[in-house]
């Protein structure tokens, strides 16, 4: 019972703050070209060395 | 509920090609959506200036006022918007975040309000913490991870479950407000109002209005879920 309480109030709470007007309806972009995403699997490489994109820069950089 | 496709075809080129259609669909309260649709907004105008597509759909906010205060932001975004050229946000958004040559005027890093520099410890800490989540950076731009924009998109994921779609609503609730604690509540306040004084802000100044405002009503949410 507390739980449906809490989670009313909540939504009343952002109701009132406006959260869940008509304008936040509205304003839906689309996240395109975006900058996160989900992790690709560890290759299982045991030693813990991946050739992450900093490590390449380093060698890059420093030429080995 | 709402059940929400978490993406269409559009966004497919988004969030990396794979995993995209086995955690397509997630049961989130309609509340949620529309806190996703303001994490988003935030997230799309921070990481870069705003396309034809996302100026239409700010013009589209002009006028719509509802007496709440991230309504009247919303609204003022919208006229703002409806009155600026694309080449003008763009000029304005260089000079905010980049400058002609002397550096902008901003630095939305954690690292930076927190410690003074850029890629410092709350940078390790919040690649710790995305390494445990499961995210990582597309590299589609140059920015480290503790950028606003950046924070801004993870809480859209972890809020539409596009990110921890195994998770529990009990799971994904607390780990939106960990995530909004930790790196993000103890220096979006400042970070917005520094945006909104900029000199050279215009449409960064409504969006930094709403940025304070949303994230103010978040927090005080957070501790209602508690």
């Amino acid at each position: 019972m507390a739980k449906t309480d809490k989670k009313t109030s909540r939504r009343d709470f952002l109701k009132a703050a406006g959260v869940t007007g008509a304008a936040a309806g509205a304003a839906a972009v689309v996240l395109s070209g975006e900058t996160v995403k989900a992790a690709s699997p560890d290759t299982g490489n045991s030693a813990g060395y991946r050739e992450t994109k900093h490590v390449k820069t380093y060698y890059e950089l420093a030429r080995f | 509920m709402t059940a929400v496709t978490v993406r269409d075809g559009t966004e497919q080129s988004a969030i990396s090609g794979n995993d995209v259609s086995s955690s397509s669909t997630v049961d989130i309260p309609g509340e949620d959506v529309l806190r996703a649709n303001l994490y988003g907004l935030l997230a799309r105008m921070l990481t870069e200036p705003p396309g034809e597509q996302t100026h239409d759909i700010l013009c589209g906010l002009d006028g719509e006022e509802d007496g709440t205060a991230i309504g009247t932001a919303l609204a003022s975004l919208g006229t703002v918007a409806a009155r600026m050229p694309i080449s003008a946000v763009e000029e304005e958004f260089t000079k905010l975040f980049y400058g002609f040559g002397a550096g902008g005027e901003i630095h939305p890093y954690a690292s930076y309000y927190l410690t003074g520099f850029v890629y410092e410890k709350p940078l390790a800490d919040l690649r710790h913490d995305l390494t445990e989540i499961g995210i990582e950076p597309t590299g589609h731009n140059n920015e480290p991870e503790d950028h606003m924009a950046f924070l801004c998109e993870v809480m859209h994921g972890l809020v539409t479950g596009t990110f921890g779609s195994g998770w529990d609503r009990a799971e994904r609730a607390r780990r939106q407000q960990d995530f909004f604690r930790k790196h993000m509540a103890p220096w979006a306040d400042a970070f917005f109002a520094d945006l909104e004084a900029a000199d050279s802000a215009v449409l960064y100044m409504p969006l930094a209005a709403l940025g304070r405002l949303f994230f103010a009503v978040e927090a005080e949410a957070f501790e209602m879920a508690a």
